[in-house]
């Protein structure tokens, strides 16, 4: 036993040790922090938001919110699904168990009803400021979906977990606007592709502006407000990620004796 | 001079420190038998290697600026501007996928974990391999 930890010790020793040392002062990472940047990372900077190099443009401000819509779509169109199929896969994990409403008051006293329900629209308001501004400033849709999907849990906690039932905000209807948050984001994939189509042109799955061989795009601003295709996937994945995370915490809110017989039947 | 050894000693006491966290999360994930502790040391892990990767992406110059274009619309002086004092925002676009990947595959480790608790009674690695069919040996 006292060797298996000295042996324990020794390789974490040896490990910190080793790495530590081929990173600082052996620099095998290059030298950190970089005082230039990557000519990977001077692209993106350089064509992010240059409105007289249009065919290169993303026309975002924000860059990472370029890169993940813009650069690397798919990427971040299969990291969604993802998500969504690992809500799914625990939601299959939990079927058949389902709590009905045994009558009575279950939530927490007045004081925390009256103050959730000041604090609740403000949480809301700010979540949905930080899923349109995802291209202007740094959020996105994740940032908001995972922002808004705390009004749920508070309600969840402070007014007992039948209420978001009660107010029609079922677990399927949340499966629903899951599902439809994803088919958004892919629709908005191919909506440059589709206007291409129609229009006889040629145009490219994730194009968000025009290209030089595609000259297809979604306008650049809407109002003044930076858009493309770049706002209407933050719309989708905000309420992809809500839904989403209230599925989640509707289920382990399930108490664990009702699971239990669920599983196990009443004896 | 001084400033920017002090700077460099500064950053290397972070990595280190990271590397220690991800030392002592793997000691998690490979030695413990719980199976809520290697979650745990999972999810450091994971945030340990994400905060590395924005690490690697920060820039050693001053002022330094996050990668968003404070000028709408921009002069090409201002996106000069930018590149001379943004920090790299590949990393930043990496880790949030990666975040989100993480998450979606905690989420399905929490709820297997908590179904083999109703399951076998106990969440210890060893215990349940001697369980079979629901039943102790």
């Amino acid at each position: 036993m006292l060797l298996r930890r000295l042996i324990t010790v020794s390789v974490l020793t040896a490990f910190i040790v080793l790495t530590s040392y081929t990173i600082t002062v052996l620099n095998v990472l290059g030298e950190l922090p970089p005082r230039s940047l990557r000519p990977l990372a001077f692209w993106f900077l350089n064509t992010s938001f240059t409105p007289w190099l249009n065919y290169f443009s993303a026309m975002a401000p924000e860059t990472v919110t370029a890169i993940l819509w813009d650069y690397r779509g798919l990427d971040t169109l299969f990291e969604t699904a993802v998500f969504y199929f690992a809500i799914i896969a625990s939601i299959a994990l939990f079927r058949g168990i389902e709590e009905k409403h045994g009558g009575g008051y279950v939530g927490l006293s007045k004081i925390v009803r009256v103050v959730s329900r000041v604090l609740i629209p403000v949480n809301i308001v700010v979540a949905a400021s930080i899923a349109i501004h995802g291209t202007i400033t740094p959020g996105g849709g994740f940032q908001a979906g995972s922002a808004m999907a705390v009004a749920p849990l508070i309600l969840i906690i402070v007014f007992s977990r039948f209420f978001l039932k009660e107010k029609g905000l079922s677990k399927n209807l949340l499966i629903a606007l899951r599902g439809a948050g994803l088919v958004g984001v892919g629709v908005a994939s191919i909506l440059a592709l589709a206007l291409g189509l129609l229009s006889g042109g040629y145009a490219f799955i994730f194009q968000n502006q025009p290209k030089e061989a595609a000259p297809i795009g979604l306008p650049p601003d809407v109002l003044g407000f930076p858009a493309g295709t770049l706002l209407i996937f933050n719309l989708f994945e905000f309420i992809a990620v809500f839904a989403g995370f209230t599925i989640i915490f509707i289920l382990l809110s399930i108490p664990e004796d009702v699971a239990r017989e669920a599983l196990h039947g009443k004896h | 001079m001084a400033s920017i050894n002090l700077y460099m000693f500064t950053f290397s006491i972070v990595v280190i420190s990271l590397i220690v966290n991800l030392a002592i999360s793997l000691y998690g994930v490979l030695v413990k038998l719980n199976i809520v502790k290697k979650i745990i040391s999972l999810t450091i892990l994971g945030d340990s290697a994400n905060t590395f990767a924005i690490l690697v992406g920060y820039r050693a110059t001053y002022p330094v600026s996050p990668p968003v274009q404070v000028n709408v619309p921009p002069s090409p002086s201002d996106v000069l501007h930018l590149t001379e004092l943004s920090v790299d925002p590949l990393p930043q676009a990496l880790v949030l996928t990666a975040i989100v990947i993480g998450l979606a595959i905690n989420v399905f480790l929490i709820f297997l974990a908590i179904q083999t608790y109703r399951l076998y009674g106990t969440l210890n690695m060893r215990e349940i391999a001697g369980i079979k069919g629901g039943q102790h040996e």
